[in-house]
């Protein structure tokens, strides 16, 4: 990377020009701070548990773990890491500060929570005994701020996107509410990937209502997707360059492939065949590359979007 | 209350480069760091073709979007108008570089001199930048702060392209010349309130 980031350096001719301030990396923690917070509140929804290690849920345990490497990545980025909780500082205005206060609290309340289902060695190691334990009140309010913070953890990365007016492609929220199908579709994604690895843990009836809630998500993914493209090309001209960046240019194969084919279509057909199959035995199978290719279109859904911005120009 | 603002006449531009280059003595930026460059388009069909130059700077604006986005409150506007970044504060999001409809925001992964490897004894003494921090044109808030209301890009414009002024004021120079040829900002459509204006 050069040493100075600016998107305008260069010879300029007052066109479009492609953003180069933030990258893969913004990507990666976007998509991994979403599989983590969908994944979070699903298991609070429809008890996607993914089996337990010394009593606490890998649900749990990964969600926070994703939430977790998602926001050292985001300090590791930093011009400054050591400043990071200057970050904390203007929520009035700032989503990334909203965000950030959103993962701390998150990574607090859920971590107490899912630490009271610690029990290891039978009772060697037991916090079942903490007052915030499971389903009690004062659980239950833990459960309730964390999976609020959970929902802000998935969406601000779009929301930061989505208010930046220099890049009319992102301009919009229909950004953010990407980012919370993806995230929400990502967390049953788990559940379908567990669900083929460890089958007998997962009834049919459970595995059918996943894979319906999963189609939902991709069907509304669809139409998102679709919806965000039919306003870049007719809102800004700089947008327009950026859908057909998506559409023609260097992210073709990305976004038609990855995100559209990989991500949406293919995983769609596979749940159709697991949903009519649901008593065979590939139902499972199919289901589980199903989860995988909704995480793979997960991260290039963000890794599209971000490449397309681009600034529109000054005149 | 005194709101600073600049007007660039694209009429009186030659391209001389002299602005970007006081500004960068003035408030020593290092290697690939403008606070205002300058940007050369050209127009027209051959061969009836002439080339345009086109100052640009940190807008100033009222609704500034860098300062909405930057999480540290590193980013503060001035009762007179000016944004200005406070790189003790800044921990380099890059919010700002990309919520800036304008490229005025500079990111330094490091400083760097003109020469490459060390810095020399002049950019020593004159580089104020920190590595992993966004800086920006500051509208020279240090010589309007010392009397001296005008920054060093206007005061070196050899065809006074630049005009600078009080905003606020309907008789002042700037407001003049803005009501007069009709000036606008840049991208009015982001909705900005730029306190730079472009003649045409």
């Amino acid at each position: 990377m050069s040493s100075v980031v600016n998107p305008f350096t260069g010879r300029w001719i007052m066109e479009p020009k492609t953003q180069n301030v933030w990258g893969n990396q913004h990507a990666t923690w976007f998509t991994l701070m979403g599989i983590g917070g969908g994944l979070f509140i699903n298991r609070l929804l429809f008890g996607i548990e993914l089996g337990r290690f010394w009593g606490m849920t890998w649900a749990d345990i990964i969600s926070l773990a994703l939430i977790g490497v998602g926001g050292l990545i985001l300090i590791a980025d930093l011009g400054k890491p050591l400043r990071v909780l200057r970050a904390l500082l203007n929520p009035r205005t700032s989503w990334i500060s909203i965000g950030a206060i959103a993962d701390f609290t998150f990574m607090g309340l859920a971590g107490l929570w899912t630490l009271a289902d610690l029990n290891f060695g039978g009772g060697g190691l037991n916090l079942t005994g903490l007052p915030w334990h499971g389903d009690g009140t004062l659980g239950l309010i833990f459960q309730v701020i964390a999976a609020l913070a959970a929902i802000v953890v998935i969406a601000y990365p779009g929301l930061v996107l989505a208010s930046s007016p220099s890049i009319p492609f992102w301009n919009s929220t229909l950004i953010p509410m990407q980012f919370l199908v993806n995230g929400f579709a990502s967390g049953l994604a788990c559940g379908l990937i567990y669900a083929a690895i460890v089958p007998s843990d997962v009834s049919g009836d459970v595995l059918t209502g996943w894979l319906s809630l999963t189609t939902g998500l991709l069907v509304l993914s669809v139409f998102l997707q679709i919806a965000h493209v039919l306003n870049g090309q007719y809102t800004h001209v700089a947008a327009k360059v950026a859908v057909r960046r998506l559409l023609s240019g260097n992210l073709q194969v990305a976004y038609l492939g990855g995100v559209v084919l990989a991500g949406l279509v293919i995983p769609l057909a596979l749940i159709a065949y697991a949903l009519s199959d649901s008593a065979g035995s590939n139902a499972a199978m199919a289901a589980g590359i199903a989860g995988v290719l909704i995480l793979a279109g997960n991260w290039l859904s963000k890794h599209t979007v971000i490449r397309a911005g681009t600034y529109a120009s000054l005149f | 209350m005194t709101r600073w603002g600049m007007a660039l006449d694209l009429e009186r531009c030659v391209g001389c480069y002299a602005c970007s280059m006081a500004c960068k003595t003035e408030n020593g930026t290092p290697d690939g760091v403008w606070y205002s460059p300058v940007y050369e388009k050209e127009v027209g069909t051959y061969p009836n073709t002439k080339r345009m130059f086109i100052p640009t700077l940190c807008m100033h604006c009222e609704d500034a979007p860098c300062l909405n986005a930057c999480p540290t409150k590193a980013i503060t506007k001035r009762t007179d108008g000016i944004v200005l970044v406070d790189q003790t504060k800044c921990c380099g999001t890059r919010a700002c570089v990309a919520a800036c409809p304008y490229g005025a925001m500079n990111y330094v992964h490091e400083v760097q001199g003109a020469f490459g490897g060390e810095l020399i004894q002049l950019e020593k003494q004159s580089f104020k930048s920190t590595a992993g921090t966004v800086q920006k044109c500051t509208f020279c808030s240090h010589r309007i702060d010392a009397g001296k209301f005008e920054p060093a890009c206007v005061e070196v414009c050899p065809t006074k392209a630049r005009i600078f002024g009080d905003l606020e004021d309907p008789g002042s120079e700037i407001s003049r010349v803005i009501r007069s040829r009709n000036g606008s900002p840049a991208r009015p459509e982001a909705g900005t309130g730029p306190s730079v204006y472009y003649l045409r």
